[in-house]
C-alpha cells in the first residue's frame, strides 16, 4: 500500500466507523471522529517535504488513477487537515445536543478524504472524479439544516453544479488543446487556450465562492448549522478553489501578465472584493456578516493570482492560508455567540464581550488580521497584493484600498454592536464557550499572530516554493513590506475608517448603527433596497430568464410531441397495415417474392462482375 | 473425434427404440439432455480435441443450450407419453442435424445435414396434426424445396470447377475461374441460405412456421434451427469459401437492414404473441446479417455474438410464450394481462429477455449491438449504424408494449387461477435470464475467450 493512498483511505474509514457507530453512543463518536481527523493531519504532516508520485491504470482508455504530493499540495492537504482537526473538536461541542452530530462527523472526514483525493490528483480526470463527489458532501451538509434549508441547498448545488460543467467542458477543450490531461503540458492562451482558461477557472472560482456564483453562501449561512460554514466557505473551499486557480495559472497555461485573461481576473476579483463588502458592511446578522466576507476576502486572492506577477501571486496565496485562518477563527466566534447567547441577530447582542472574554479577544485578533492591521497576517499579504495590483494598474489597487476600508468599518461595527456597547436585559447569565470550542479559536488566534511577526515561515517555506526558483527571480517577499508608501496609505485607510465608525457611532447613538449613514447615502440606497428584494442575485436574474426560455421551450416541446404522438405513429401505422396486408398467408406469394429476389440478387451480382 | 458428436446420439435413437420398452420415455429424456448437456461442455472446455474452431464451438453451445431449454419444455408441454417419447427422438434428430452442420468441412455434406435438420423440422411443426400446423409446416416446406433446389443447383455448378467438395477446394476453384457460372453458383447458394435464414423478403414461411410449431418446437425452431440453417452457413460459406466483394457485403448489408426494418415494423402490428416474437426474430436476425455484411473481422465477430445472443434471448422469450399459452391457453395479447403477479418467475424473467433484445445494457443483447454498430461505422456504413441504432427504438417499442399488455397491468378476468406452468419453464427460462445477465456482465471475459478469437479464423 502506498503512503500517498492513506490521506484519502483513512479519513474515509473513519467515516464508515463513525456511520456504524449507534446514535447514542455520543463519546465514542466524539472520539473516533478527532482521531480519524488527527491520523489525517499527523499522515500529511508525515508526508510534507516529499516528493513522490503514485499511479495505477483506471477505469481503461488509458487513465490513469495518478497521485502525486510536492510542496504545494502537500501545503493544501495539510492545512486543510489542521482545519479539520480543530473543527471536528469544536463541532463535537458545538453540535453535542444536535441531532445532526454524528452526520456532520462523516460529512467532515468524507470531504476531508475528497478534497486530500482531488489536491493530491495528478491528471485532470482523477480531480474531477474528487472535485464532482465534493457536490455531494456539500449537499449534505447544507442540508444538516433541516428542511429549511433545501432551497438553500439545491441553490448551491445549481451554482457550483452549473459552474463545474462549465469546468468540465475546459477540461475537454484543455485535453484536446495540450494532448493529455496531465497538469505538465502549459498551453497556450491564444484562441481556444484562453476560453479553455477561463472555463476552468469558473469552476475553481466558483468553488472558491467569488462573484458572480456567490449567492448561495450569504443564504446557507442563515440555514445551514455554523460548523458548516466555518468549513466549507470558510475555510476548506477557499483552499481548494485557490489551489486549482493557481494550478491553472502557474502549470496548465503559459500565463503573462499582458493577456486579457490577466485582466479578466483582476476585474472579476476587484468587482468581489468591492460588491461584497459593501453587502456585508449593512448586515444585522453576525454569520451573514461573516458570509459576506467570505466573499469579498476571495477577491483579494483572485486579484493578486490574477496579476500574474509573482509579488501578486504569492500575497494573493499567503491572503489564502491566512484568509482560511482567520475566517474559520470568526465564524467559531460567531458560533460560540449563537451557542451561548441563543442569537446571531446583532440587533439583540451587545455587551457581551465582559461574559466571553476569550471569545472576545480571539475576535479582536481575527478582525484585526482581516481589516489587514499590522503586524497580523491579514496586513502584509493585503500588502503584497497591493504591490501586485498597482503594479498592474492604479484602479485595481483603489478597489482593494475600498475594500480595505469597508472591510474595517464593518468589522468595527460587528465587534461594537455584538461585544461592547449596552448588555441587553436578557444576556447577563452568558457564560464563556466550552474549552473544546475555545481551543480551536486560540489556536487559530495565535496562528494568526506568528504568521504576521514571522511571515518569513509561511512565506519561505510554503508559498515561494510553489513558484519555483525560476519565477522569483532571487527576490524574497516576506519580512515588513518595502514600499513604505503603500504601508501609509493602509495606515491613511484604516484611521479614516475608525473615524468613520466614530462619526456613525455619535450619529447613531449605537454601535449597531455605525454605518447607517452610508447605507442611507444617495444612490447606494437605491442599490442596497434592490439588492434586499434578491433582485440583483445572478442566480435570481438567471432563473427569471430561463422563464422565458421554458415558454419557449414548451413550443417547441408542443410541435416535437406532434411528431412523435401524431406524424410518426400515422406513418408507421401506415407501414404496418401495408406489410400486414401483404403478409396474407398465401404461400405462393411468399414463393414469388423470394424467387423474385433470387432472381434480383442474380442479376445485380453478374453485372457486378462485369463492371 | 468429431464424429462422436454425430454417431452417440444416432446410436442412441436406434438403442431407444429397438432394443428398450420399459421406461424408454424416461431414457429418452435422461439420453437426450446427457446429450446437450455433454455439447455444452465439450464445446465450452474440450473444443480442440473435437477439432472444433471458434465459430463452431460458439454455434454448437447455442445449439446445446437452446435443445436443452426445449426438452424442458417438451416435459410440460406434451403429456401423452408415447409423443413425448417420439417427440423427443425427433429432437435428437434434429440437433443431430444442426451439430453436422456446424461441423463439416464441405459443402455437400453441409447440404445433407441441412436437409436431416429440415425434415425433423417439418415434422416437429405438424406434430399436433392440427390445420394450422400443417399449413405453416407445409409452407415451411415449400419454401425449403426452393431453397433445396438453389443450393443442389449451386452444388452441381462448382462440381464444374473444382476438385471435390470441400470448402478449400472450392475456394480455390473460385479463385481460379471467376467467370459467370461460378458467380451465379454462389448467388444460388445464397439465396438458399437466405430462405433457410427467412430473411426479407425470402421470409414468407417464418411466421406462421413459428406460430403454428407446438410451444417447444417453437421454441428450438426460432432459437436455434433457422439461426444454425440459415445465418451460420451464410457466415461460414462467406467467410470460408465466397469471399466478401462489395457487391456482396451490398446485398448483405442491404437485406439486413430491409430485414431489420420489415420485421420491427410487422412486429409492432401484431397482437399474436409467438407470431410477435416471429418478426422480432426476423428484425434481429437482420442485425446479425448487417454485422456480417461489414466484411470486417469485428463486424462477424459481433455477428457470432449477436447469433449466441439471440439464439439465448429469443429462446427465452419463446419459452415464456409457451409458459403463458400453456396457462392461459392463448395467444392473443388482447386476452391477457396482468400475469406477473401469477407468474413472477416467467414475468421478470421476460423483463430481462426483452432488456436485453432492445440492446440496454448491461445485458448480453447491448454488447453484441454495439460491437456490430461500431463495426458499422468504422467501415464507413454510416446509413447503416444509423439504421441499427433507430431500430432499436422500434424494438423497445413492441416488446414493452408485449410485456404491458401480457405481463403488467391488471390481471384479465378468468385468470384468476394461474399458476407457474411447471419447473421445466422454471429452469429452462431462469437458466437463460441467467446467460442473458451473465453474459453481459461478464461480457469483457466472454468477449476476449469465445468470440474474440473467431477473428483469427478469418484473418490468413
Amino acid at each position: 500500500m502506498n503512503m500517498l493512498l492513506l490521506p484519502i483511505l483513512i479519513p474515509i474509514a473513519a467515516a464508515i466507523v463513525v456511520l456504524l457507530v449507534p446514535q447514542k453512543a455520543k463519546k465514542l463518536k466524539d472520539a473516533l471522529v478527532l482521531a480519524g481527523t488527527l491520523a489525517n493531519l499527523v499522515v500529511t504532516i508525515m508526508l510534507f517535504k516529499k516528493d513522490l508520485a503514485f499511479s495505477v491504470p483506471w477505469v481503461g482508455f488509458g487513465f490513469e488513477f495518478s497521485l502525486r504530493i510536492y510542496c504545494f499540495s502537500a501545503f493544501i492537504i495539510s492545512a486543510a487537515a489542521f482545519f479539520g482537526f480543530l473543527l471536528a473538536l469544536y463541532a463535537n461541542a458545538f453540535a453535542s445536543q444536535k441531532n445532526y452530530s454524528k452526520s456532520f462527523s462523516a460529512y467532515l472526514l468524507i470531504t476531508l478524504a475528497l478534497l486530500n483525493g482531488a489536491v493530491l490528483a495528478n491528471n485532470l480526470l482523477l480531480m474531477l472524479f474528487f472535485w464532482e463527489s465534493l457536490l455531494i458532501t456539500q449537499f449534505g451538509m447544507i442540508m444538516l439544516g433541516g428542511m429549511q434549508a433545501f432551497k438553500t441547498a439545491t441553490k448551491a448545488f445549481i451554482i457550483i453544479g452549473v459552474s463545474d460543467l462549465c469546468m468540465m467542458v475546459g477540461m475537454a477543450l484543455y485535453g484536446n488543446i495540450s494532448g493529455s490531461f496531465a497538469f505538465s503540458n502549459a498551453a497556450s492562451l491564444t484562441g481556444l487556450g484562453g476560453l479553455a482558461f477561463v472555463l476552468l477557472m469558473i469552476g475553481a472560482i466558483a468553488k472558491a465562492g467569488s462573484m458572480p456564483f456567490h449567492s448561495w453562501i450569504p443564504d446557507a449561512a442563515v440555514d445551514a448549522p455554523l460548523p458548516v460554514m466555518a468549513m466549507l466557505p470558510g475555510a476548506l473551499e477557499k483552499l481548494l478553489g485557490i489551489y486549482f486557480l493557481t494550478r491553472i495559472s502557474l502549470d496548465m497555461f503559459r500565463a503573462n501578465p499582458s493577456s486579457w485573461v490577466s485582466y479578466m481576473l483582476m476585474i472579476v476579483g476587484a468587482i468581489t472584493i468591492v460588491f461584497a463588502v459593501m453587502m456585508a458592511l449593512v448586515q444585522k446578522d453576525y454569520k451573514r456578516l461573516l458570509s459576506y466576507h467570505a466573499i469579498s476576502q476571495i477577491g483579494y486572492m483572485i486579484l493578486g493570482i490574477g496579476t500574474f506577477v509573482p509579488v501578486g501571486i504569492i500575497g494573493g496565496l499567503f491572503h489564502m492560508i491566512n484568509n482560511s485562518m482567520y475566517k474559520c477563527a470568526l465564524f467559531l466566534t460567531g458560533g460560540s455567540v449563537e451557542k451561548q447567547a441563543g442569537t446571531t441577530n446583532l440587533e439583540k447582542l451587545g455587551g457581551i464581550g465582559r461574559n466571553m472574554p476569550i471569545t472576545f479577544a480571539c475576535f479582536l485578533i481575527t478582525a484585526l488580521s482581516i481589516s489587514g492591521v499590522p503586524p497580523f497576517n491579514g496586513f502584509f499579504s493585503k500588502e503584497l497584493v497591493y504591490d501586485g495590483a498597482l503594479e498592474r494598474g492604479w484602479i485595481f489597487y483603489a478597489a482593494a484600498l475600498i475594500g480595505s476600508f469597508f472591510t474595517a468599518a464593518s468589522f468595527l461595527k460587528l465587534g461594537h454592536a455584538a461585544y461592547l456597547g449596552k448588555r441587553p436585559q436578557d444576556k447577563d447569565n452568558v457564560k464563556e464557550a466550552p474549552y473544546q470550542m475555545l481551543i480551536p479559536m486560540i489556536l487559530i488566534s495565535l496562528a494568526c499572530i506568528v504568521f504576521g511577526l514571522w511571515n518569513i515561515l509561511p512565506i519561505k517555506f510554503l508559498i515561494q516554493p510553489v513558484l519555483g526558483v525560476e519565477r522569483l527571480e532571487g527576490h524574497n517577499y516576506y519580512g515588513f513590506p518595502s514600499n513604505m508608501l503603500l504601508v501609509a496609505a493602509t495606515a491613511v485607510v484604516l484611521i479614516a475608517a475608525f473615524l468613520n465608525h466614530i462619526y456613525g457611532v455619535r450619529k447613531a447613538g449605537k454601535g449597531l448603527g455605525a454605518v447607517d449613514h452610508i447605507y442611507h447615502a444617495p444612490i447606494l440606497s437605491g442599490i442596497y433596497k434592490t439588492q434586499a428584494k434578491g433582485r440583483l442575485d445572478p442566480y435570481n436574474i438567471t432563473l427569471n430568464m430561463t422563464k422565458i426560455f421554458a415558454a419557449a421551450a414548451s413550443r417547441i416541446d408542443k410541435a416535437v410531441d406532434w411528431t412523435y404522438n401524431v406524424l410518426i405513429v400515422s406513418i408507421a401505422k401506415a407501414i404496418i397495415d401495408t406489410i400486414r396486408k401483404a403478409h396474407n398467408g398465401n404461400y405462393k406469394n411468399y414463393i414469388a417474392w423470394s424467387l423474385a429476389a433470387a432472381a434480383a440478387i442474380v442479376i445485380l451480382m453478374i453485372r457486378g462482375l462485369h463492371a | 473425434m468429431h464424429n462422436l458428436l454425430i454417431i452417440v446420439p444416432i446410436c442412441g435413437i436406434f438403442i431407444l427404440n429397438i432394443f428398450l420398452k420399459p421406461f424408454r420415455t424416461i431414457l429418452a429424456f435422461c439420453f437426450a439432455a446427457v446429450i446437450f448437456i455433454s455439447q455444452i461442455i465439450i464445446s465450452l472446455f474440450y473444443a480442440s480435441p473435437f477439432s472444433l474452431d471458434a465459430l463452431s464451438s460458439v454455434v454448437l453451445l447455442c445449439i446445446g443450450i437452446v435443445s436443452l431449454a426445449s426438452l424442458l419444455v417438451t416435459q410440460h408441454t406434451v403429456p401423452d407419453e408415447t409423443k413425448k417419447f417420439r417427440f423427443i427422438n425427433l429432437l435428437i434428430t434434429a440437433s443431430i442435424g444442426m451439430s453436422g452442420i456446424v461441423m463439416v468441412k464441405d459443402i455437400f455434406s453441409m447440404y445433407v445435414f441441412l436437409e436431416v435438420t429440415a425434415i425433423s423440422s417439418f415434422i416437429l411443426i405438424a406434430f399436433d396434426k392440427n390445420v394450422e400446423a400443417l399449413e405453416g409446416s407445409f409452407k415451411y416446406m415449400m419454401l425449403s424445396a426452393i431453397a433445396t433446389v438453389l443450393m443442389l443447383s449451386a452444388v452441381a455448378l462448382f462440381l464444374l470447377g473444382s476438385v471435390d467438395m470441400s470448402f478449400d477446394a472450392i475456394q480455390k476453384s473460385l479463385f481460379q475461374s471467376n467467370n459467370a457460372l461460378t458467380t451465379l453458383a454462389v448467388t444460388l447458394f445464397m439465396c438458399g441460405l437466405f430462405i433457410k435464414g427467412g430473411l426479407v423478403p425470402f421470409h414468407g414461411w417464418v411466421p406462421d412456421a413459428y406460430m403454428t410449431a407446438p410451444a417447444s418446437a417453437s421454441v428450438l425452431l426460432a432459437g436455434i434451427v433457422t439461426k444454425v440453417s440459415g445465418i451460420y452457413t451464410l457466415i461460414r460459406v462467406t467467410t470460408a469459401i465466397f469471399g466478401f466483394s462489395d457487391i456482396v457485403k451490398n446485398i448483405l448489408l442491404a437485406i439486413g437492414a430491409v430485414s431489420i426494418l420489415v420485421g420491427a415494423f410487422a412486429a409492432l402490428g401484431q397482437t399474436d404473441f409467438k407470431r410477435m416474437l416471429a418478426y422480432s426474430s426476423i428484425s434481429q436476425v437482420g442485425y446479425i446479417i448487417i454485422g456480417l455484411g461489414t466484411g470486417s473481422a469485428l463486424g462477424i465477430a459481433g455477428a457470432v455474438f449477436h447469433l449466441f445472443n439471440h439464439a439465448i434471448f429469443k429462446s427465452l422469450l419463446f419459452v415464456n410464450s409457451a409458459a403463458v399459452e400453456k396457462g392461459t391457453g392463448t395467444n392473443d395479447m388482447q386476452r391477457m394481462g396482468g400475469i406477473s403477479s401469477k407468474m413472477p418467475v416467467t414475468g421478470f424473467t421476460s423483463v430481462v429477455g426483452i432488456l436485453s433484445v432492445c440492446g440496454i445494457p448491461p445485458l448480453s443483447g447491448f454488447w453484441s449491438k454495439i460491437i456490430i454498430i461500431v463495426a458499422l461505422w468504422q467501415a464507413g456504413r454510416y446509413p447503416y449504424a444509423v439504421i441499427a441504432i433507430l431500430a432499436s427504438v422500434l424494438t423497445l417499442a413492441y416488446l414493452l408494449s408485449m410485456q404491458r399488455r401480457v405481463f403488467f397491468g391488471k390481471l384479465k378476468d378468468g385468470l384468476d387461477g394461474l399458476k407457474e406452468a411447471g419447473w421445466g419453464f422454471m429452469i429452462a427460462s431462469s437458466l437463460l435470464a441467467v446467460i442473458t445477465i451473465g453474459v453481459g456482465i461478464f461480457s469483457p471475459y466472454i468477449l476476449s475467450n469465445l468470440i474474440l478469437p473467431i477473428k483469427e479464423i478469418f484473418i490468413k
